[in-house]
């Protein structure tokens, strides 16, 4: 690799290291404070010198990729895998990865260089594969458009397989395999097509005319890795979809990539692992060799079996992931809740003591995927906790920054209702709860807290981006700022769908939604149908003035003080922000008063943060 | 004659005239009596008259108080938020629905009027089936997605496309038909249309007439035996709890049917209560003698049909093959990449891609986006769909979408659509949206520094068919806009890192120079820098696009479409 490109892989790894919360370890709060803001600077100088080697090395190089010569196209690719994969499971940048790929994809289109079609599509595909994968829990209506770029990519790829024969070299063999083997990753609208999609590719996998004429390709990972692909296909298929020669190219499946483990864990003497047991039951269920009751009574079985401080994999899987299952399949039959609702109560609050013992300083991701499976699954019961406190807890412990974020932006808003009612009490009264409400004091107390809490869950959506919005090392391409409007609809749907967090749920909605309509996002939101459009203005109004003054201007590439944010929202009057809030904010007092809740809610804030760390 | 047979006389003929009297009393009494049957039925004609008269006050103050009740509402509504833009646009938004609703309240009124007196003339002109369709799809296909209704049109045989007659008074009927059918149809609800046309064999006239038939069947609420005998009198209108809210005067079948009339025709509707409707229309028109286009298609060249819905495979199939084309049809768009690569790889490209709006397998636009990178800026790819065009433009051609195939489908326009495809390869013109369009006249300044990029750009924009004119830095790109004449360049492709001058600096001093140009060329920036931050900089300098390099070609042909077709 360049130079430049190793100094940016390294800050991208120094960054993510420093935007991980550590453990105050008995530091007191002043000097955990001034660490951590240390530490941000030194994100910010990072965030800055990888915008300059982008600009100054990596752009010039795209500029002039007609002329490049091989070497430099080859660290090219090496770079950009090192952006996906140089960081264990854990990608640094699949943005800049994707960007990369497609340039190289266009110049061998242009070249019409097959065998770097057919590389830059397989590895354009493994972008977008992770880029589905960061939208797990999303409607899938909202989230097709990354599975079919990424199929799209390994579909065309495979297509060469046709010309295997003519196709000399082995690695673009093993690539046209690979793509065909990955046509099948990701969602499909029927169980059935994922699982003819698999089957073609075991087919092509295990046709000893392939494999005999490039016997050094790692064929037996192929099939294993396709395999896996069949069992797990299984998780989303409905009974009612599957026939039974579906199920037997399951079944098969299943004794090759679970049965196998467990007879291999018996001949050690050791115990199998939780998870393919619980593959393993679920796969028995769907092909209709047990019951529902049987597989949650299996399920139960599997979650008291694992230790409180089994911090493994596995120990994370059936700690966290089977009871997201498990929450999911209660969710699907409702009327099996109450027969379960007690050990439901049960298992949130042995999750929270599990997050608590955790380690504190490992910055683990499949813990958080894990636990963000389960917030999607979250199954609210009357003695259970509640999702509110759940999310709140969710994120202090994984994202803190955004937590810091929606405390300001919650305070900020606090602080202008209180100004905005104090001449006008009924300005809120569009809400139902808050109309119904007779005793004036009552009435404020009840608008200052909810403004409070929409701060604090109007971007829960960012979550899933938590890479994109707290850890990213470099200001967002185009995409990445289309893929993060996703944020609002995975925050309205995770909200809407529990009572404790309901009310909140048509902020995270619209608080990007443009006053007059002309602009912002998402297109579901319609602010004179809300009864909630108050209060979605000022969280919305605060959120941009505090995204304008914090990191995140890093990433958007404003670079703006308190008072010239005040000047940019007064600019966007009657367009983006309501008259009737950016009026107030000319009144020097109401201003000040905003700009001081944000000053001192970092404190606030990460005081919070410091206690439950 | 003696005494007494002069008596008998006497008291004859006076028996005779009273007689006579009786029988002229009775006359004038049953005179009378007719006179006053006649006056008593005068009387209840007057009096019904009056009612019907009253009724239709009724109704009308009724239907047109509401709209306008809504007008003066929404009105007070909006000048007491008059600061609120949002809330002042959604006001003027229903201000005009309404006023639309009464001023067809009022055109109803009228055409009544002017048919009742015998003013009412039809127009003979030549019109084209397919847009007249196509008109009426635009009008009511929104109406019924309101209601998620599936309203279905489809077309029967159609042997003649331009014919002659009143083409607004026939629209007039099919939207009032197919209106009706939205407006009583429930949430949800099917409506099925049907167009098709038969010759007249039994008539032999020196201009050739030919049988429109158009039927309209709906699953909604249908109408009662004894509605149906008064369904075309004026003002009667089903009145039940179901429809006491649906907006109408009552007159539109009464138009309709005396439309109809007037134009020869027959109509004929059949109705359930609770189970719904079918009309069913058949005008005479004559057929227009202008002769058939000639269209140059490309003999035996293979079109790719990617479309899952069964029905409009068939149609599309037989329409190539009756133009000489050999279909290809694949259900699913992997399958169609899959397909499509192999032939690229082959050199047997198909001569052109049809893309249904229904895939199996994905969205339709998914698939346009990724044929445009794998096939190339040359490939034609026709959508065809039922969508609204103006409503989907954008995104399709975006997409890379070559150019749109209304539903329901005609022959010709899907031949037509083509044809203008034929040939192109060899001129080296890319499709566009509008396949046609010429961008010959339009002169282009490339500014880039690096000598390959700048003729692979050239390449790219020769293509397109532009002049090209280029500059090695942006000192050069300076001088040569302050040389040209006014309004010489159209357009501007910038590099941003160059040598002596960059993109940006360029860009603000030719936006500085006193010449009216100088405010309006559009300047597109072409850069690798693809960061928000960049594409805002380059906006702050007085650029109107990005482009990020290396230069996609599709990219560059969607900036030309929407800046020059535009303009």
């Amino acid at each position: 690799m360049q130079p430049y490109q190793e100094e940016y892989i390294s800050n991208l790894k120094d960054i993510s290291m420093l935007t991980v919360r550590k453990a105050p370890a008995g530091l007191s709060f002043e000097k955990y404070f001034q660490e951590l803001l240390q530490e941000r600077r030194q994100v910010e100088q990072k965030i800055k010198r990888n915008m300059e080697l982008l600009r100054q090395e990596l752009f010039p190089i795209l500029d002039h990729i007609h002329e490049a010569d091989p070497k430099i196209l080859e660290e090219l690719q090496e770079f950009a895998g090192e952006l996906l994969y140089g960081s264990g499971r854990k990608e640094l940048d699949v943005g800049l990865f994707c960007q990369i790929h497609k340039a190289l994809l266009t110049l061998a289109r242009l070249t019409k260089d097959r065998n770097g079609m057919i590389r830059e599509l397989y590895w354009l595909g493994m972008g977008y594969n992770n880029l589905c994968n960061k939208l797990i829990g999303l409607d899938r209506s909202k989230t097709w458009k990354y599975t079919y770029q990424m199929r799209l990519c390994f579909t065309e790829a495979a297509a060469y397989l046709k010309y295997y024969d003519e196709i000399e070299d082995a690695d673009t063999r093993g690539y046209i395999l690979r793509s065909r083997a990955n046509m099948s990753l990701g969602w499909f609208q029927t169980p059935s097509d994922k699982i003819h999609m698999v089957k073609r590719s075991l087919q092509v996998l295990q046709d000893k005319e392939y494999q005999e004429k490039e016997p050094n390709l790692p064929w037996e990972r192929y099939i294993l890795m396709t395999h896996q692909q069949m069992a797990a296909s299984i998780s989303y298929s409905r009974e009612s979809t599957m026939t039974f020669e579906d199920v037997i190219d399951i079944m098969e499946s299943v004794y090759i990539v679970h049965e196998k483990q467990f007879q291999e864990a018996a001949a050690k003497n050791e115990p199998p692992l939780l998870r393919p047991q619980f593959s393993y039951y679920a796969i028995k269920y769907y092909c209709g060799l047990n019951t529902l009751d049987d597989l949650l009574t299996n399920m139960e079985l599997l979650m008291d079996q694992v230790e409180p401080d089994d911090f493994s994999l596995d120990g994370m899987y059936a700690t966290i992931s089977i009871p997201a299952f498990y929450c999911q399949y209660l969710n699907d039959y409702p009327e099996r809740i109450p027969k379960r609702a007690k050990y439901i109560e049960g298992l949130y609050q042995r999750i929270l003591d599990y997050i608590d013992v955790f380690p504190k300083d490992s910055q683990n991701e499949a813990l958080f995927l894990y636990l963000r499976q389960l917030s999607f699954t979250f199954l609210e019961t009357k003695k259970s906790i509640s999702y509110k406190e759940f999310l709140q807890k969710l994120q202090i412990r994984f994202a803190p920054d955004l937590y810091v974020h929606s405390w300001i932006v919650g305070k900020g808003a606090a602080a202008l209702c209180e100004k905005i009612i104090e001449e006008d009490p009924g300005f809120f009264d569009d809400i139902i709860m808050i109309r119904q409400i007779t005793n004036p004091e009552e009435k404020r107390e009840k608008i200052l807290t909810y403004a409070m809490e929409c701060g604090l869950f109007h971007d829960v959506g960012k979550m899933n981006f938590v890479n994109l919005y707290t850890q990213m090392g470099r200001q967002w391409f185009e995409e990445e700022y289309e893929m993060a409007h996703l944020h609002t609809l995975i925050g309205e749907s995770c909200l809407s769908a529990r009572v404790s967090t309901q009310p909140y749920s048509p902020i995270a909605h619209g608080h990007h939604a443009w006053y007059d309509g002309s602009h912002g996002y998402p297109e579901s939101y319609h602010r004179l149908e809300c009864q909630y459009r108050q209060m979605t203005d000022v969280i919305g109004l605060i959120d941009w003035l505090h995204d304008m003054v914090s990191t995140q201007r890093l990433y958007m590439g404003f670079e703006k003080s308190f008072a010239e944010a005040i000047q940019g929202a007064l600019d966007l009057e009657g367009k983006r922000f309501s008259p009737l809030l950016t009026a107030r904010l000319r009144e020097k007092e109401i201003a000040d008063q905003i700009e001081l809740a944000l000053t001192e809610g970092v404190k606030e804030a990460y005081q919070q943060v410091y206690q439950q760390t | 004659m003696n005494k007494s047979e002069n008596k008998n006389q006497l008291q004859d003929e006076h028996q005779e005239k009273i007689s006579d009297k009786i029988q002229q009393q009775k006359y004038r009494i049953s005179e009378l009596e007719r006179e006053n049957a006649e006056l008593k039925d005068a009387l209840k004609v007057a009096k019904d008259a009056n009612q019907a008269k009253s009724s239709f006050l009724s109704s009308m103050s009724h239907d047109i108080r509401t709209p306008m009740n809504a007008i003066i509402g929404m009105t007070s509504i909006g000048l007491s938020h008059i600061d609120e833009k949002s809330r002042v646009q959604d006001c003027l938004f229903k201000i005009k629905s309404a006023s639309s609703h009464l001023m067809s309240l009022v055109n109803d009124v009228l055409d009544m009027s002017r048919i009742d007196s015998g003013r009412l003339s039809l127009n003979k002109e030549e019109f084209s089936l397919a847009d007249l369709i196509h008109d009426i799809a635009v009008i009511v296909m929104p109406q019924a997605s309101q209601k998620n209704q599936d309203l279905q049109i489809e077309l029967g045989l159609i042997q003649e496309e331009i014919l002659i007659g009143d083409s607004l008074r026939l629209r007039q009927i099919l939207v009032n038909i197919i209106g009706n059918a939205v407006k009583y149809t429930q949430e949800s609800g099917k409506i099925q249309v049907c167009f098709t046309e038969h010759y007249d064999d039994s008539q032999e006239s020196q201009n050739p007439v030919i049988w429109f038939d158009f039927l309209c069947k709906d699953n909604g609420m249908g109408m009662s035996q004894e509605f149906l005998k008064r369904i075309f009198v004026p003002f009667e209108r089903v009145n039940n709890e179901k429809t006491s809210k649906i907006e109408g005067t009552g007159l539109g079948m009464s138009i309709v049917k005396n439309l109809v009339d007037s134009m020869d025709g027959r109509i004929s509707v059949e109705s359930q209560e609770g189970l719904g409707s079918s009309f069913h229309v058949e005008i005479p028109l004559l057929i227009s003698p202008q002769s058939k286009q000639e269209l140059s298609l490309p003999a035996k060249e293979t079109v790719l049909i990617v479309e899952s819905q069964n029905n409009k495979i068939f149609q599309i199939t037989e329409y190539l093959k009756d133009g000489g084309l050999i279909p290809k049809h694949i259900t699913k768009g992997l399958d169609a990449v899959t397909w499509l690569t192999e032939q690229q790889y082959e050199g047997t490209m198909p001569f052109a891609m049809l893309l249904g709006q229904e895939l199996e397998d994905m969205p339709a636009l998914e698939l346009a986006a990724h044929v445009r990178q794998l096939a190339g800026q040359d490939f034609p790819i026709l959508l065809v769909s039922e969508e609204d065009w103006a409503q989907i433009e954008y995104r399709a051609t975006r997409a890379g979408i070559s150019a749109f195939v209304p539903c329901p489908l005609f022959k010709s326009r899907l031949l037509e659509t083509l044809a203008g495809f034929a040939g192109q390869s060899s001129r080296k013109e890319g499709p566009c949206a509008s396949q046609d369009f010429d961008y010959g006249n339009y002169r282009v300044l490339l500014v880039e520094d690096v000598e390959l990029n700048q003729e692979i750009a050239v390449e790219i924009l020769s293509f397109i068919g532009v002049q090209v004119e280029t500059a090695d830095h942006g000192a050069q790109a300076v001088e040569m806009f302050k040389a040209s004449p006014e309004g010489y360049f159209d357009l501007i492709l910038m590099d941003i890192q160059m040598p002596i001058l960059n993109g940006y600096e360029a860009t603000k001093q030719i936006r500085k120079l006193p010449r009216k140009d100088a405010q309006s060329v559009f300047i597109v920036a072409m850069t690798a820098n693809a960061f928000v931050e960049d594409i805002r900089l380059s906006r702050e300098a007085g650029m109107n696009d990005h482009c990020s390099k290396p230069v996609d070609p599709e990219r560059l042909q969607e900036i030309f479409r929407n800046h020059f077709q535009q303009h």
